[in-house]
Order: structure tokens, then C-alpha cells, then sequence
């Protein structure tokens, strides 16, 4: 079916079936591949994307769901909330980075709402976003220092 | 694009606030040599450097990089020696091929082996350029030199870059035994520096297995067969999708005959245009499986052939005194049983790989953790010639061992060869956690009779576990190997005049394969939880008791004989030790509710001490605070063994608190990260991590802070007023 959908601010009009995942529709049909897949049932966080501003599993989350929603992926961060990602490479965060485009999408859309997060607040924001490198400390370093520099 | 080639370009320090900076750093060339713009001749000494007519110095990586930072080590390495400036260093990334040394990127020894051969290579450019200066100027070389990128003569107050001198340097003989810079000129060896690939992975544009796309290119979505060694048969695909015309069509792969080694498994491939295409006509094939002997393969019951194992003597690997009658006769003995289950790498990343077979050569890319190897296993099975055969390792997703093993590639390849284009191959989550190498189960069992000191007279441990030879190397080899016990068993720094040291195998009916720290992770958990009960048997401190098993000890000696200049040290585990004590405040007293749990092990040829904090009051016992201090002789990026130790503690603390798999008829039962649980950011605990400043040799970073987690933290669990939990996970 004919889908019209709107990712970092450009409108697409795609011709997928209606169930397709929005991952899927990112990664093959738009060639936007920072959003990454980790298990296709929502329960790691790889894929993580905004819609809305909200934090959202694109695996999980049909194309038919989103048409006329704004979508925003890893790739609009950089011009979203650069500091953030300068906060990311300064921390040093990353090992081998593949869940970190939707950590840094979960940790974006925390900051959106909530402008100085206590390290319970960024636990309970981040509980779905599995890192198997373990780097959730500097994660919460990174989110802390964006934070205070947005004082 | 028209190759697979992929040069990964990185640099580091970009920072983004102004936002219309955006950095390419990724370019696919036609070949992997650099090629500078203007076409100039550039300076290679050494397979592992080239510094371009610009001034560029790419240093070329032939380890993988799976988030252990080597990427940015070697780069620092190299930089030490050539007086480089920092900035104007790139990475790339090296294909599979035998004139780089070894590539198995795994036994965290990337530093350990090449810190040398990388210095070497550094200084030889450097003294090339010194030369060509020296030369220009009509000087002598030791006159000149080299740092910040250029060859300075300071008498003279001349100075000439880099670049300028590549033309004439790249004339000279390459020096075979170039002078290395002494250790207290290091301006990068051991300091903390960004990781080079941090830009791109913080902006979504480093480059995975899954992320590149070639013409023409279709998606292989796997079924695996529910038991290992069984193949396809019948194949009903649904009318729904022989009606998508995105679905190409089905190949089915049969079990390898013999040895299980790196083939694929019985499969059937779901060929498709785009990925979620396979993904659905993949549920709903109706397939039927041939029988294999696998399918009465139950987990509970391999448990309970391991603890029958460990009841009686096994292959006797060490033997002083007469341990057996002391223990026979003692009056009060300790005996404790330790037991660890089935685990998974589960790296983020699931396999994928991209295969390109035109006639018979093939190009390959794909996160894996040796290409060498890779290259190797396909030219055995495909019977290409090598010069044929290129694989070139993208960024890996996480690996922890899973990504030294190729199936996944050789899937990627056959179907190429059959479809007659390029193919990428998908795994699901379901596809990692069924067809894992698994972390092997174990049970281990300790014996100690006590002196009227408290100290052991007489010890028997045994152990019982199936071999990673039985699946790598031959189906008979059994017993556990020489080199899996001397990953914390028989190289124990727990000694007795009276000791036996015994080790039993038996064959599972999946595969094993080598996982972050191997068997050390069962090892060092019944080792170290075995001495903190005997330390309370004898009314002692547990720290202060394993300093009392070490008085007068010198080194350990296990199986095999010690690599010259890493043999293993009490000198250096008792370090490791004290100085975790002073950073945990260990004997301070704890505000109530919290307790504390020791443990300590040396594997890769490190030493690690790790103290936990629980919190008591948490039925869950909450890990709240974590201690590590390293000793991994001398290290090049500071930073990154920090953030090893970090990843190790969370890593550990997996394993030690819920993961665990199981199978049932030959099946796994866990399949995704609802059943597989792994920890989570509100899992990890504060970590401080301490590095001994040592002139050592370099060792292992990787895996060596995963082992003491575990045991740690059935340590803190008892002293905080839990039972004594001998069986992981601990939760």
C-alpha cells in the first residue's frame, strides 16, 4: 500500500505492505541505517527511534502506525541535540557502538522532558536499552554532563 | 561502489556543536592501498603504516575492532614511535591476509602480541625521515630530530614536515632493528585517548556487517534447524508469499558431515529482496527436519552427568602428598559443590555477513573476529584459490568470542554462489541465541580438610565440563584440554602439600565455543567462593586468608609451561589484592545493610581483584558499588582499560545474576532477551577502577575483569546474610 511518512523533517511516500516494521522501512527502504536491529521484539532498544518525541521501537512498530507522524532517527541528532552527542564522545561512551544509536535516542527524548535527570530517572528511562559492552555508567555521565551544560 | 573493499577511515576528536560540520570518514576504495590525491609516492615501512606526500598517516589495524578499542591503541602505538601528531593519524581497517601476522582477534592478546612489532614499525619511518632530513640538510641524522610531525635540526633551527620528506624517505632501506624510544619519552603509550570510531558511532555512521548494500545485493533470512545436526526436508512455502514479489525464492543448506568446526548448521535460507520480506515468509515455512542423535540432548540432565562427574576421580592433572587419605580420614572436611550453567555471547549485533561470489573468487564482508581464518575456512570448503578469496572485517557489533567463528560467512558465501549475486545474510536474535558457540556448563567440586591454623593440609578439586575440542577440533576430545584447565584450575594459586587436581569431560549436544574469559568465568567462581568458606571455617578475614594460602609462594606453574616474562606472579595477585582492599575500604565498617564480596583471579596473563557492594535490604541484593583494580603490565590507552574493567564488571554481573540457557529434546529454550536475561543500566553499579602503574610486558585487557564478578558477588550475598549461593546465576 501507498504509506506517506515524514523522517527528519523529509516526507517520504513509500509503497510497503502496512505491517511492515518502521525498522525495516529505515534501514532497507530508506537506506537510514544508524537505527539498528537487536531482536525484533522491543526487549533491547537497538532500534530505537522518536516518534513524536517519544522514544519508540521501531521493530515493533508498523509503518501503518506512523504514516503522517514525525519521525526522527539517529541521523537528525547531530543537528538536533549536538551537544549530546558531544557529551557521547568526550565520555568516551561507546565500545562497539551498535546499541548506542538508540541509546542515544532514548537518552535525547529523556532530555527533551526532563531537563536535569537524577541517576534514578536515567535508570528508569534507559531500563529498555541494552548495552552487552556494559557502558551504562559513562551513559549516565554523558546524559549528567549534557545536563549541566545546558544550565 | 563497485568492491567490498572497505577502508574505515576513522579519526577522532570531532566534535559537533557546530552543527553543519559533518564528517565522511567512511570511503570505499577499488583497492585497499591508500591512494592520495596527487598521486605522490608515500612512505610504507611496514604493512601496519603509510604516511602519504600530505602528511596523512594511515595506520592499518589488523585486529578486529568489536569495542575493545585495539583500533585506537595500535594507532597510538605507532604514533609513539613516529613522533606523529595525533591529528593527522587515520585508522584503516586490514582484510584478511596473511602478511600482517596473525589476526585471530581473540585471548585479548592484540597488544600483548604486536605492541613490539608496532613500535618497530613506528620507529623505522621515523628513522627514514631523520634521515631524508639529515640528508637534505647534509647533517648528520643524530643531529636531527623527529616530533610533532616534522624532523627539526635544532642547532640550525630548520625543520621540515612529514609530508615534505615522504618522496625522499620512501628511497631509503628500511632500518631492520630501529632504535624504540625509552619509556620515559612516551608522549601516547599509556595515556587516555577518545576512541577513533566515537564520532561515527555517536552520530549513527560507523559501519556494521548489516549496514552495507551492493547492487543487485539480496537478503538471506536464516531458519536454523531446531536440533544441531539435523537438515531440511520437506519445504512448504505459503501461497502469501509466492505472491510478494519481493520473495525470491528458498535454499536449503544441509549439516556438514564430520566435525561440527565453523560449518554452517541444517537451514533454510529465505532469499528476498528486502529484510523484513524474509523475515515473514520465514514464520510461516512448514518445514521438515531429518532425525539427529542430538534431539535427546536435555540440559537438566548434562547437569546432572557433570555432578556425577565430579563424585569420583577423574583424569589427574596434579598430584602432591597424599590428599585422598587425608581427606578420607579427616574428622571435618569441607566439600562443596559449584555449578554454572549454559551462557551466550548475545552480541548486539546479530551475525550478518555480505558475500559477493563472481565465478570462483568471492569478496566478503562481515564483523568477524579473525578474516584470516575466514578466508581460510571458505577456501577449504569452497575450494577457491586464496588469492581468490578476499574477507574484509566491518566494525563488530559486540562479538565476546561468537565472531571468531564464520558459519555465518560460509552461509553468506554458499548462497552467493547459488543465487549468483550478492547476498547478505540476517540472523534474528532467535537465529544467535539457538546457534551459539555456548560459554560451556560446568560443576566443580572442592574438598579441603583443615589445620588446627585454619590453613588447608589437604585439597581435591575436580572439575567437569565439555571440551571446545569436542566441537571445534573432533567430536572424541573429550576431556577438557590442557589449556582450557590452565584458565584458573590448574594454574590455581590456591596451593596444599597435600593436592590432587582432577578434571572429567563429557560431549554436549550443541555447540561450545570460547566466550569473554572462557573457563575461567567457572573457575575462578568456584575457586573463590571456596576459599571465602574456608576462610570462615577458620574464623577468618577472606582477604586476609588468601594472603595466608600465599606466604612464601613465588609463581604458579600450571599445565603448560609460562610464556618468557609472563609467568604468574603471587607478588602481583597479592598487589591487586591489597590494593583493592584500601579502595573498597574493606575493613571499615559498613553502614548496616551493606556488605561487601572479594574476589580475585589472574587470566590473559593479568591480574584482577574486584570488590562488590550489595545492598541487604534488596531481596535482589542489589550490586550498588564495584572496586577493580588491573594489573595488565604495561598498557597503551588508559582509558580504554578502564572502561574494559567497567564493561567486565556488567558483563560478570550477567552472568552472575539471572543468565541462563537450557534445552530440552535438542532445543534451546531460550530464545530472545525475555528469557536470556542480560543486565540493564539499573543493574550497574558505581565503578571505580584503579590501574597498576607497571613496567611489565603487556597482557590482556579484554576478558580478564569478567571472571572475579561472579564469585565476588556470591561473596557479598553471604556476608551481607544470605545463604551461601553456590550455583550461578545467583539470583
Amino acid at each position: 500500500m501507498a504509506i506517506t511518512m515524514k523522517v527528519n523533517g523529509m516526507e517520504h511516500q513509500l509503497d510497503v505492505d502496512e505491517d511492515t516494521p518502521l525498522l525495516w522501512v529505515l534501514r532497507d527502504h530508506l537506506s537510514l541505517v544508524g537505527t539498528k536491529f537487536g531482536c525484533g521484539r522491543g526487549l533491547c532498544g537497538a532500534c530505537t527511534v522518536q516518534i513524536d518525541g517519544t522514544p519508540t521501537r521501531s521493530c515493533l512498530t508498523t509503518v501503518a502506525a506512523v504514516s503522517g507522524r514525525n519521525i526522527s532517527t539517529i541521523e537528525s541528532l547531530v543537528e538536533q541535540q549536538p551537544d549530546l552527542i558531544d557529551a557521547w564522545v568526550e565520555e568516551n561512551v561507546a565500545q562497539c557502538g551498535y546499541c548506542q544509536s538508540g541509546q542515544l535516542m532514548s537518552a535525547a527524548a529523556l532530555l527533551a522532558t526532563n531537563a536535569a535527570p537524577s541517576d534514578e530517572e536515567i535508570d528508569s528511562a534507559m531500563a529498555g536499552n541494552i548495552c552487552r559492552c556494559g557502558t551504562y555508567g559513562r551513559i549516565r555521565k554523558a546524559i549528567h554532563r549534557t545536563a549541566e551544560g545546558r544550565q | 561502489m563497485n568492491s567490498l573493499h572497505l577502508r574505515n577511515l576513522s579519526r577522532r576528536n570531532f566534535l559537533v556543536s557546530s552543527s553543519a560540520l559533518v564528517v565522511g570518514s567512511y570511503a570505499y576504495t577499488t583497492g585497499f592501498n591508500p591512494v592520495f590525491a596527487n598521486g605522490t609516492q608515500s612512505l610504507s615501512p611496514s604493512v601496519y603504516l603509510e604516511v602519504g606526500a600530505d602528511g596523512t598517516v594511515t595506520v592499518t589495524c589488523h585486529r578486529s575492532e568489536m569495542g575493545q578499542g585495539i583500533k585506537t591503541a595500535v594507532a597510538q602505538v605507532v604514533c609513539e614511535e613516529l613522533e606523529a601528531d595525533w591529528d593527522q593519524v587515520v585508522v584503516a581497517q586490514a582484510e584478511g591476509d596473511a602478511k600482517y601476522g596473525d589476526q585471530n582477534t581473540d585471548g585479548s592478546r592484540s597488544i600483548k602480541n604486536f605492541f613490539v612489532p608496532l613500535r618497530n614499525a613506528g620507529a623505522a619511518a621515523r628513522e627514514m625521515l631523520v634521515q631524508a632530513a639529515a640528508d637534505s640538510w647534509g647533517v648528520a641524522p643524530d643531529e636531527c630530530e623527529a616530533r610533532e610531525h616534522a624532523v627539526h635540526h635544532e642547532t640550525s633551527a630548520r625543520s621540515i614536515p612529514f609530508g615534505e620528506l615522504v618522496n625522499a624517505a620512501s628511497k631509503l632501506d628500511v632500518p631492520t632493528n630501529p632504535t624504540l624510544k625509552a619509556r620515559e619519552n612516551w608522549n601516547h603509550i599509556g595515556k587516555a585517548r577518545i576512541h577513533v570510531d566515537a564520532y561515527d558511532v555517536a552520530t549513527g555512521t560507523a559501519t556494521y556487517g548489516a549496514d552495507v548494500t551492493l547492487p543487485n545485493m539480496a537478503i538471506a533470512v536464516m531458519v536454523h534447524a531446531p536440533v544441531l545436526g539435523s537438515s531440511p526436508l520437506e519445504v512448504k512455502v505459503p501461497d502469501s508469499a509466492n505472491e510478494n514479489a519481493r520473495f525470491i525464492g528458498i535454499e536449503k543448506i544441509n549439516a556438514a558431515p564430520g566435525p561440527i568446526g565453523f560449518n554452517p548448521v541444517g537451514s533454510v535460507a529465505v532469499i528476498a529482496e528486502d529484510t523484513y520480506t524474509g523475515i515473514r515468509v520465514a514464520k510461516d515455512l512448514e518445514i521438515t527436519w531429518s532425525e539427529s542423535p542430538n534431539r535427546t540432548f536435555d540440559s537438566d540432565t548434562f547437569q546432572q552427568s557433570l555432578r556425577d562427574g565430579v563424585k569420583s576421580t577423574g583424569k589427574v592433572w596434579h598430584e602432591v602428598g597424599d590428599a585422598d587419605a587425608l581427606l578420607s580420614n579427616a574428622e571435618e572436611k569441607i566439600d562443596a559443590v559449584y555449578e554454572t550453567p549454559f551462557l551466550s555471547h548475545a552480541p548486539m549485533e546479530p551475525p550478518s555477513a555480505i558475500a559477493n561470489v563472481v565465478d570462483d573468487s568471492v569478496e566478503v564482508l562481515a564483523p568477524v573476529q579473525d578474516p584470516q581464518t575466514t578466508r581460510n575456512t571458505i577456501v577449504g570448503v569452497q575450494g577457491f584459490a586464496i588469492e581468490n578469496v578476499k574477507v574484509t572485517p566491518t566494525l563488530l557489533g559486540g562479538a565476546f568470542g561468537r565472531k571468531s567463528k564464520p558459519d555465518f560467512v560460509l552461509e553468506a558465501v554458499e548462497l552467493s554462489k547459488r543465487l549468483k549475486r550478492p547476498i547478505r545474510v540476517q540472523w534474528q536474535r532467535e537465529n544467535d541465541l539457538q546457534y551459539d558457540y555456548f560459554h560451556a556448563p560446568s560443576v566443580q567440586r572442592y574438598e579441603a580438610t583443615l589445620g588446627e591454623d585454619g590453613m588447608p593440609i589437604a585439597w581435591r578439586q575436580r572439575t567437569a565440563f565439555p571440551s571446545i575440542m569436542s566441537t571445534v577440533a573432533a567430536p572424541n576430545m573429550v576431556e577438557p584440554a590442557n589449556w582450557e584447565l590452565d584458565m584458573g584450575f590448574t594454574n590455581t594459586p590456591y596451593r596444599c602439600e597435600n593436592q590432587s587436581i582432577e578434571a572429567t569431560g563429557l560431549k554436549a549436544g550443541v555447540r561450545i565455543g570460547w566466550l569473554r574469559s572462557v573457563c575461567n568465568i567457572f573457575h575462578a567462581f568456584g575457586a573463590n567462593v571456596f576459599i571465602d568458606e574456608l576462610a570462615e571455617k577458620a574464623g577468618m578475614d577472606p582477604i586476609d586468608y588468601r594472603l595466608a594460602m600465599w606466604k612464601g609462594m613465588d609463581t604458579v606453574q600450571g599445565a603448560l609451561p609460562s610464556e618468557p616474562g609472563h609467568e604468574f606472579k603471587i607478588e602481583r595477585l597479592r598487589n591487586v589484592l591489597n590494593r583493592v582492599r584500601a579502595n573498597s575500604n574493606w575493613d571499615e565498617k559498613l553502614a548496616a545493610g551493606r556488605a561487601l564480596g572479594v574476589a580475585v583471579h589472574h587470566s590473559f596473563l593479568s591480574y584482577v581483584a574486584t570488590v562488590l557492594e550489595v545492598d541487604a535490604s534488596d531481596p535482589d541484593y542489589r550490586v550498588t558499588d564495584a572496586h577493580v583494580v588491573l594489573d595488565c603490565g604495561t598498557y597503551v590507552n588508559a582509558d580504554t582499560c578502564v572502561a574494559q574493567m567497567e564493561g567486565a564488571v556488567v558483563f560478570g554481573l550477567s552472568a552472575a545474576q539471572r543468565a541462563k540457557l537450557t534445552f530440552k529434546d535438542g532445543a534451546i529454550q531460550e530464545n530472545n532477551f525475555d528469557g536470556y536475561l542480560i543486565a540493564r543500566m539499573p543493574d550497574a553499579p558505581s565503578i571505580s577502577v584503579e590501574l597498576v602503574n607497571s613496567e611489565q610486558l603487556p597482557a590482556g585487557v579484554g576478558e580478564p575483569g569478567v571472571p572475579p564478578v561472579a564469585p565476588a558477588l556470591s561473596n557479598a550475598i553471604y556476608r551481607a546474610g544470605g545463604d551461601r549461593r553456590r550455583s550461578l546465576p545467583l539470583i
